[in-house]
């Protein structure tokens, strides 16, 4: 009994010994860890810190739009035609290498920047810093893209696009300004606002005009405003309108109280109809110059005048299997563009056109996109006849495009 | 002012059709949701295929989706509420 007691003893000692060792080495390795281990974490803490970008953020991306292009045209006038054909690899029309910057400072202001390479030579697209003031309203200014119809500001780029073209007649409208602009919600439609005030248009004295830059002509500024209206709950439906006016005379100038007004609707449909996402978008727009004597180029000492009104629409669909189960089907879209021009009659460029473009769309993921496009525009000149036009001359242009459009 | 011309009042008038129809056909079948009980998710669905394909929220960085959220906004004219829960919904699912 006495030796077991003993023994008990002994085993005892030793499980105690090698317990208080156990747990002296654990802390010793514990111990270890966790200094090497903090000084590591601190170590790392600083250098986020160092690069941690505060308040301040400052991001790039950039857009492609590459591709081959074949035209050939045909005039016909008084029975005789003559056919010209051309091809550009880079696409003339619509090569445009643009990166774009954004830099952000806290939640209270943006600042864009877009230079663009294209055919034209190096430009700039918009350069706009923007102060997000209160909820709904956005005050910005700059070299803003106008708030005109909605094809310019939001569907041109070729990434975003559904065909390689670009409707006629839809011009470029960016001009140095101040804008408000903003969203508001009302139950379940929704509406937004979106007003500019610019330097404005310049008549040119064959009657078309021209944005100006950054001293104005007069001391009118022009005022360029949209309204969107979103019906429904699930906002896939948008139509809006829009109004462009000021005046466009030169001070300096004999035309010097001609004022334009311009007027858009616009209309986006998408709809997600399982397994297909389907695309309507529209824009019809009119513009109106005042009367005004213009001088012809080829005679100066010969004035003319005419009823300044353009008027242009197009209406485009575009259907994608998006929600199809299988990979390659649902990069897939089908799009198709119908198209309407009409230019003063009696100017230097009168003319009535239509047109039709259709295309097929592959796309690599949701911002690069590789087009098949074919369009066709038949023009009727309206050139009147005592400018050296030819009235009646039908011109039949049919393009064949490749495009590659990337946005990264 | 000029008088309208028939055809384009014609025009106007199928347009004004086709789009009152289609508004009453789907407005009967979407229930009709405030943005304030709609998920980040569903709004970002139902937002940015309004002009482009809808990105992946795996695309940028919760910073970089910030900025995002603030350049869309003045594109597409969101509220600040859905900017606010769309850039949240990027940001958790990137
Ligand atoms: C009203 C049209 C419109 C809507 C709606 C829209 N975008 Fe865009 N988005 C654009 C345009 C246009 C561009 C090209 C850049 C530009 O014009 O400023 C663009 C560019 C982008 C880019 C490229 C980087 C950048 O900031 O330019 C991203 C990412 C993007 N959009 C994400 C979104 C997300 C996310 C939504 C949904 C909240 C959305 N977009 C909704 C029009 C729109």
């Amino acid at each position: 009994m006495q030796t077991l007691n003993k023994l008990t003893k002994r085993i005892l000692a030793i499980c105690l010994f090698a317990l208080i060792a156990t747990v002296t080495k654990a802390q010793e390795t514990t111990t270890v860890v966790d200094s090497s281990l903090l000084n590591r974490v601190s170590t790392l803490e600083q250098q986020a810190s160092y690069i941690k970008p505060r308040e301040s953020h400052l991001m790039a991306v950039g857009l492609l739009t590459f591709g081959y292009v074949s035209n050939k045209t045909t005039v016909t006038y008084n029975g005789t035609s003559s056919v010209s054909k051309s091809n550009s690899l880079g696409d003339a029309d619509h090569f445009e290498f643009s990166p774009m910057f954004l830099w952000r400072h806290g939640k209270k202001f943006l600042m864009e920047f877009e230079p663009s390479f294209s055919a034209d030579g190096v430009g700039v697209n918009w350069a706009v810093a923007s102060y997000y003031a209160t909820p709904g309203l956005i005050l910005r200014g700059g070299y803003l893209v106008l708030p005109f119809g909605t094809y310019n500001k939001r569907l041109a780029a070729g990434w975003i696009n559904k065909l390689a073209s670009d409707p006629e007649g839809i011009a470029d409208a960016s001009d140095f300004g101040v804008e408000a602009e903003g969203g508001i919600q009302a139950g379940t439609t929704k509406w937004s606002y979106d007003f500019a005030l610019s330097n404005g248009m310049q008549l040119q004295p064959d009657g078309t005009t021209q944005f100006i830059g950054i001293t104005d002509n007069n001391k009118n500024k022009l005022f360029t405003g949209r309204i969107g209206f979103l019906p429904l709950a699930n906002s896939s439906i948008e139509v809006g309108a829009s109004l462009m006016t000021g005046n466009v005379g030169d001070a300096n100038l004999k035309i010097n109280s001609a004022t334009a007004t311009l007027w858009a609707l616009d209309l986006n449909v998408v709809e997600n109809i399982t397994p297909f996402q389907l695309n309507i978008k529209g824009q019809y727009s009119e513009a109106k110059v005042g009367n005004a004597t213009y001088t012809d180029p080829n005679d100066p000492t010969h004035d003319y005048t005419f009823d300044n009104h353009t008027k242009t629409g197009y209406i485009m669909a575009a259907l994608r299997p998006a929600f199809s189960q299988n990979d390659v089907v649902k990069n897939f879209e089908l799009a198709a563009r119908y198209g309407n021009y009409t230019t003063p009659a009696n100017s230097l460029w009168g003319t009535k056109d239509n047109s039709l473009a259709v295309g097929l769309n592959y796309w690599m993921n949701w911002r690069t996109v590789v087009r098949f496009s074919y369009e066709a525009i038949k023009g009727t000149s309206t050139v009147s006849q005592n400018l050296g036009g030819n009235p009646g001359e039908i011109t039949k242009s049919n393009s064949a495009y490749i495009q590659f459009c990337i946005e990264l | 002012m000029k008088p309208i011309n028939n055809k384009k009042l014609t025009i106007l008038s199928i347009l004004v059709v086709v789009v009152g129809s289609m508004m009453i056909l789907l407005n009967s079948c979407t229930a009709s949701q405030k943005i304030s009980m709609k998920s980040g998710a569903q709004l970002w669905a139902e937002n940015c295929q309004r002009c482009h394909n809808t990105p992946s929220p795996s695309t940028f960085s919760p910073e970089q989706w910030e900025t995002i959220g603030m350049h869309m906004q003045s594109r597409a004219l969101l509220t600040d509420t859905e900017r606010d829960k769309i850039v949240d919904f990027l940001k958790s699912a990137n």
